[in-house]
């Protein structure tokens, strides 16, 4: 029964995970930036949400200001840090750089004001246990986690291929060129879309810790496996990121049966050096 | 006096950390996170040979040199075959696994308490149970490795590195292999790496996984991008500055529980503003 508690595990992870590498997927595929700093920006939503539950706001209002703040994080590094780069011509080494360094700052920011221990959100209906089938049991907090993403992924798909700016952002991202002649301003664009996958990545980033607490350098490890899961998805695709996060992640649980929990980062990267040896352009990039 | 001693065998032991880092990310342009888990495995291979008499200083060192050239030609090789971007990943893996395994491998490493009790380095025969030899062997160590760059990069070798950063087409028409010198660059990178552990592991005579994770790799590029990349005086200056950092912050009065997020706060502080104001680092090159 122990396999499939971790297979729901896995899901709900998978699912977190997902939205993770989606929201990472659709900067690095428009704006051609390894963006590192996308762990300090799923940190410190979790952080802002936290601050406004013990300032006794209800629970919705923390997770909009929350994204709300996410958003703005994501424009300003857009604006103040790549923009910038951009004009100067700064190589692809210098951008990686001036990136991590951004992930250091914010996160280096959370641990002083918050301290490096582990904080527990005091979110009573969050622990509530479910049974689901059998002895299988789920907390509220990872049925919302499911939930939240899926509706995201739905989201992130309408929104790529029913509305204008998701076209528009296609269009920047398959040619940057002919968007700037078509006068689709790449750069414009490419602040809507760190703004939206900032927005994005602040779903896991508040509903992880929900379940495991919040720590400023916890970034890294989840953004490590969604960009592993981008790649061996395809990049470009934001299904084969969304669905390879779940793979990754129930690999991942289900190796919890054989192998103690703190190995589990290797799981992750023996999966990707499979991916580098034998498939580097991933599972679902035929499209591209 | 004793500060000084120290403060000069650290910066020593840094230069070298920083050459290696400097012919990865200046020279052959390969974005690494994952220098100081090199540092790490030559520091443990050294370690644990000292510790369990199997052998004096200098083998010692030479096996955690070759150890960590192959680590880092099995690093680099595969990446550098695929794409630029998936050796970021590789990056961050490679420095993620290596703190796992540092931490949880008990057995072997100590785990998260570390190894205390190395015994001091010796030449020849004879143990340097002194700070001061000891700190004459880690810049002796210093002198030698910027010696090596210094000829490696007017050596026509170091020329072609030149070339590919200009013009890595150019160089490839030309019919040199342009993979060949990069993992070339890594193997040097590698050596310096592991060198720089051994000496680390004796001076300190404890090593525990903090001093080897990714925080330490962000101080490595931190010192080679602040000295400025691909030149000998870059590697030099960066890692003395950087060193003497904690020391001015312990003049400013800081809470001790922030202390140390206040160092790596500023060292990202440093990376953006260098990147976007002074790319060439204090005196180095174009990166």
């Amino acid at each position: 029964m122990l396999a499939l508690q971790l297979l729901c595990n896995g899901i709900v992870t998978g699912c977190a995970l997902g939205i993770v590498a989606i929201s990472f997927s659709f900067v690095y595929s428009t704006t051609k930036i390894f963006h590192v700093a996308h762990a300090g920006v799923y940190t410190m939503g979790g952080y802002i949400a936290w601050s406004m539950l013990e300032h006794g706001f209800p629970a919705p209002v923390a997770f909009l200001v929350a994204v709300a703040a996410c958003t703005a994080l994501g424009a300003l590094i857009q604006t103040g840090l790549y923009a910038r780069l951009e004009q100067r011509r700064a190589t692809h080494l210098v951008v990686l750089i001036a990136s991590l360094g951004a992930l250091a700052v914010i996160q280096n920011i959370l641990a002083s004001v918050y301290s490096a221990n582990i904080l527990q959100f005091n979110l009573p209906w969050g622990s509530k246990v479910f049974t689901v089938v059998g002895d299988v049991r789920l907390t509220v907090t990872q049925l919302l986690t499911v939930v939240c993403s899926l509706a995201a992924y739905g989201a992130v798909m309408w929104f790529s291929h029913g509305t204008i700016l998701g076209k528009q952002i296609r269009a920047v991202a398959s040619n940057p060129f002919l968007a700037e002649i078509t006068r689709l301003r790449p750069r414009r664009v490419h602040v809507y879309v760190m703004a939206i996958a900032s927005a994005l990545v602040c779903v896991p980033g508040v509903l992880v810790p929900l379940d495991f607490g919040l720590q400023p350098y916890n970034g890294i490890t989840p953004l490590l496996t969604a960009t592993i899961a981008m790649i061996a998805g395809g990049v470009g695709s934001i299904t084969g990121a969304f669905v390879l996060a779940i793979v990754i992640a129930e690999l991942q649980n289900m190796s919890l049966l054989f192998i103690p929990g703190e190995w589990s980062i290797g799981i992750t990267f023996f999966i990707f050096v499979i991916f580098m040896l034998f498939r580097p352009t991933g599972l679902f990039a035929a499209a591209r | 006096m004793d500060f000084w001693l120290s403060y000069l065998t650290l910066a020593s032991i840094y230069v070298l950390l920083g050459l290696s880092t400097n012919l990865l990310v200046g020279i052959a342009g390969i974005f690494s996170v994952s220098q100081a888990a090199v540092f790490g495995v030559g520091a443990y291979i050294v370690a644990y040979f000292l510790m369990n008499d199997v052998m004096s200083f200098l083998p010692a060192l030479a096996i955690a040199a070759v150890c960590c050239i192959a680590l880092n030609i099995l690093v680099t090789l595969p990446a550098l075959r695929v794409s630029g971007d998936y050796f970021v990943v590789t990056s961050f893996g490679i420095q993620l696994l290596a703190t796992a395994v540092f931490t949880n491998w008990t057995d072997g490493t100590g785990g998260a308490n570390g190894l205390p009790g190395i015994p001091p380095p010796d030449l020849f025969g004879k143990a340097l149970e002194d700070s001061s030899s000891e700190t004459m062997l880690c810049v002796g160590g210093m002198v030698l490795g910027c010696l090596i760059f210094w000829l490696v990069m007017r050596a026509p070798f170091g020329r072609l590195l030149r070339a590919i950063r200009e013009d890595e087409l150019a160089v490839a028409a030309a019919g040199k292999s342009v993979l060949r010198a990069k993992v070339s660059a890594a193997a040097l990178a590698g050596a310096f790496a592991g060198t720089a552990g051994g000496l680390y592991a004796t001076f300190l005579s404890f090593i525990d996984p903090s001093s080897f994770d990714l925080d330490s790799s962000i101080l490595l590029l931190t010192m080679v991008v602040v000295g400025g990349a691909r030149t000998l005086a870059g590697s030099i200056i960066g890692p003395f500055l950087l060193l003497a950092l904690p020391q001015i912050l312990t003049l400013v009065d800081i809470p001790t529980t922030i202390a140390a997020a206040a160092r790596q706060l500023i060292y990202g502080v440093l990376l953006i503003a260098f990147m976007l104001f002074r790319p060439q680092g204090l005196a180095g090159e174009k990166l």
